[in-house]
């Protein structure tokens, strides 16, 4: 795992010491590069974690998260290149020292066996991404996007503190491997209630759960893209990462504390669904998508059965590889206009052929489109949520095609019908940006041939 | 001041600390508190001002008024154990008297009033003095009669002092109350744990005298009393701007840096002796806390506020030289992965 580690914490020289020239040519090479060494992860010979050591290890759920973090890494630098052209080089170099840390912490966080050491990753995520947020967005609502995003945050995560300590002082050990194996049930009591509320709130909080999604738009739309795509793609992903893990400790409560948060979750994906009919802001629109596609795999979580883990996984994979290309694409409209708002840059089709291609590509599988792995993720959660109750099978029917009818609204308003007059002379598509969206999309087609990779420990 | 003479008055206020914290015979204990106390005053009137001359006299009234509580606590000690000698104190009379002086010139709640208006009333650097020195000498008599102070007051005080030091915070402006409010909350976390194991009272105060050290330099080194002045500094030296941010972030508690371990370590064993809601509690109230620092890095670090042409240049005095200063900000900031060394204190 070091071979991961210490190459991403050496960006952080690495960009320090490079030329003015450079920068980018450096640290996009290198993080290629460690993301190619990360690939070797996704062999997981047996049913059992790859142990590297008392510290790291590697499992069917945590390679292709990680694989997909490392991948990431790259595309956000190639994506920020344009927007940090015309600062000085200090700043520059600032900003991918943020990124860089904040790969490690990611790093760390999904190989950690130890759960108060993945608690306290967990949360050294945060800082680096409150300061790309907030120094380097671009409204004066980032200020209060942060505020949102950290407090949010910090709430739901000091009392998971609290809790996996007493865990540990009752069990004598949190590291992951034992927790497996002598895992017994929980007592039934009211401090235990307690107890499952505290362990799953951090992450519901993450996820977001559908009540407690507002720091997510917020935090989204001020971000810039890299800042948004890091976000969407694994800090979300971590919520679910984490539920996924702290859900082997809880059982029996889970039968019957997880009904609020299910009928949330079911209920809320249909009302972030339906709002992103509304949406004026393209990043927001996005941004409520993530929320209605989290709510899926919250859903997933919650009722615990091989499948549904299955299709929490891929759809983690999925999501993660569709919302960041959305972002991509959203932001290459926003560097040319400089406006979020989608009716002002509509019939893009004609002017940017190519990156109408991208932007078909993108929609359909955010609509999850057959053979895509997004396809296989919703399949597998509304077939396990249909086993569990068959009345869900309404609500997940009319998500899927609300979701479905907002892709295509974005789509259709942003591609087709006439150009507006004023954007006649926007510039075409650079090939860093074609180059980009292709790296995003040719995971996610080359995934759907062998989608087993991405399906997690239940498989 | 004649540097003879300031010389002589520093050397005081140590040596009365060292006595306190020295000494085995409780007279000794109450002679060191008043020579510091009295060594102290003209320290705090530094700038001549009315300001200043009000803080002193606050600051004297009440430390005066705790040395004497201290005297009543150590004579009923007296009259019911028969010796002077420095351990627990065996009357709960004595012992509940003793803990309101000590926490009286701690400042915890509900005796707090004095520390913001006595902070900002001084200079920067006797105001580092204040918050970091004097805290040493009432912490290492709690830490010896730690065995016997009732818990019932104890804990009510921290959680309460960890209540106003949040929300007390939040309408400042002034970096000095700020400082003040930070101080009280951190005392409040300190003593929480005193009574568990006092071990971790000693080093959350090492951890936040050397927080409150380096704030107190880099306020001193951008010579900023207020935010507005404070969020100057990216004009000035930019580094100061980023080395705040750290030390904020650090102060607040966030991991992974440093500002962290205490309060980890506080809520782990204050977990492990079955109590769960009060140390959830204490870290929902230290968010508070979070939320003024964050505030002030968002004006100093995280953004450059709109301001005219003849603002840009400061005038340049000559710059101070800070001792120390890196060491502390490595210690302030990144001292987290030495936690597991901590079990050698056992």
């Amino acid at each position: 795992m070091l071979k991961i580690i210490i190459p991403t914490i050496m960006l952080m020289p690495l960009t320090w010491l490079s030329k003015k020239n450079m920068i980018w040519i450096n640290t996009t090479t290198y993080s290629l590069l460690i993301s190619l060494i990360s690939l070797s992860l996704l062999n997981q010979p047996n049913n059992n974690s790859l142990n590297f050591s008392l510290m790291f290890f590697s499992d069917p759920l945590s390679a292709p998260l990680l694989v997909l973090t490392t991948w990431l890494l790259p595309l956000m630098l190639m994506a920020s290149q344009h927007h940090l052209s015309k600062e000085p080089l200090i700043r520059k170099k600032l900003y991918i020292t943020m990124l860089a840390m904040l790969q490690t912490f990611l790093i760390m966080t999904f190989t950690a066996t130890e759960l108060i050491s993945f608690y306290i990753l967990f949360e050294a995520t945060l800082v680096p991404t409150l300061i790309i947020i907030t120094r380097w967005g671009n409204q004066t609502e980032r200020l209060n996007a942060g505020l949102y995003f950290l407090f949010y945050t910090l709430v739901g995560s000091l009392p998971l503190l609290v809790a996996l300590i007493s865990i540990q002082s009752l069990t004598g050990s949190l590291h992951f491997l034992l927790i497996q194996y002598w895992n017994q049930a929980l007592p039934d009591s009211w401090s235990n209630i307690f107890l499952w509320l505290a362990c799953m709130m951090a992450f519901m909080v993450k996820m977001p759960l559908y009540g407690l999604h507002l720091w997510l738009p917020k935090a989204h739309v001020e971000a810039p893209i890299a800042g948004s795509m890091v976000l969407a793609a694994i800090l979300l992903k971590l919520g679910g990462y984490g539920m996924l893990r702290i859900t082997m400790m809880l059982n029996p409560q889970t039968n019957f504390m997880a009904y609020p948060f299910l009928m949330l979750s079911l209920w809320g994906m249909i009302m972030t669904s339906s709002i992103c009919l509304r949406q004026t802001d393209l990043k927001s629109l996005i941004a409520y998508s993530s929320v209605s596609h989290m709510a899926l795999v919250i859903v997933a979580v919650l009722i615990q059965t091989p499948w549904s883990y299955m299709g929490a996984t891929a759809l983690m994979i999925a999501h993660g590889l569709t919302s960041s290309m959305l972002f991509c694409l959203a932001n290459s409209n926003y560097e040319r206009t400089h406006s979020r708002t989608m009716i002002l840059a509509r019939g893009l089709q004609t002017l940017l052929p190519l990156m109408a291609a991208w932007w078909l590509l993108a929609s359909l599988t955010n609509l999850a489109l057959p053979p895509s792995i997004n396809l296989i993720g919703e399949l597998f959660v509304v077939m396990s949520s249909f086993s569990w109750s068959n009345i869900t099978i309404i609500l997940m029917g009319a998500n899927i095609t609300i979701t479905a009818l907002y892709s295509l609204y974005m789509l259709i308003t942003t591609q087709r019908g006439k150009y507006t007059h004023h954007i006649n002379s926007i510039k075409p598509s650079f090939t860093r940006e074609n180059a980009l969206m292709a790296l995003h999309m040719t995971p996610l087609l080359l995934l759907s041939l062998n989608p087993k990779i991405i399906l997690g420990f239940t498989y | 001041m004649n540097p003879l003479i300031l010389t002589i008055i520093l050397m005081t206020v140590f040596l009365g600390t060292m006595i306190v914290m020295a000494s085995s015979h409780w007279l000794m204990i109450w002679i060191g508190f008043e020579m510091n106390l009295l060594a102290i005053i003209p320290i705090l009137m530094k700038k001549y001002n009315p300001r200043a001359m009000e803080a002193s006299t606050k600051y004297f009234l009440t430390q005066a008024t705790a040395s004497m509580l201290l005297m009543m606590a150590i004579i009923i000690n007296l009259m019911h154990s028969g010796q002077w000698t420095i351990t627990k104190v065996f009357n709960p009379t004595a012992s509940i008297i003793m803990t309101l002086a000590l926490a009286m010139k701690l400042g915890l709640t509900p005796f707090h009033f004095w520390v913001p208006e006595v902070t900002q009333g001084i200079s920067l650097t006797s105001g580092l003095i204040l918050l970091t020195w004097q805290k040493l000498a009432p912490m290492s008599i709690l830490y010896q009669i730690s065995p016997s102070i009732n818990l019932n007051i104890l804990l009510t005080m921290a959680v309460l002092s960890i209540l106003v030091g949040g929300w007390g915070g939040l309408n400042q402006t002034q970096l000095r109350k700020i400082m003040a409010y930070s101080s009280i909350a951190h005392m409040g976390w300190m003593t929480a744990i005193l009574v568990y194991n006092p071990t971790l009272t000693m080093l959350n105060m090492l951890i936040y005298i050397m927080m409150t050290l380096t704030m107190f330099m880099l306020f001193i080194h951008s010579s900023s009393t207020t935010t507005l002045s404070l969020s100057h500094t990216w004009n000035k030296a930019p580094l100061i701007t980023t080395l705040i941010l750290i030390t904020l972030l650090s102060m607040g508690g966030l991991p992974p840096l440093s500002g962290f371990m205490p309060k980890w370590m506080i809520i782990q064993e204050l977990t492990k002796n079955s109590s769960i809601i009060l140390p959830t509690l204490m870290a929902i109230m230290a968010l508070l806390n979070l939320y003024f620092y964050t505030r002030l890095t968002y004006s100093t670090s995280l953004t450059m506020f709109p301001s005219t042409n003849n603002m840009k240049m400061k005038w340049q005095f000559e710059t101070k030289q800070i001792t120390l200063l890196p060491p502390l900000i490595i210690a302030s900031s990144l001292l987290l992965p030495l936690t597991p060394m901590l079990s050698i204190l056992d």
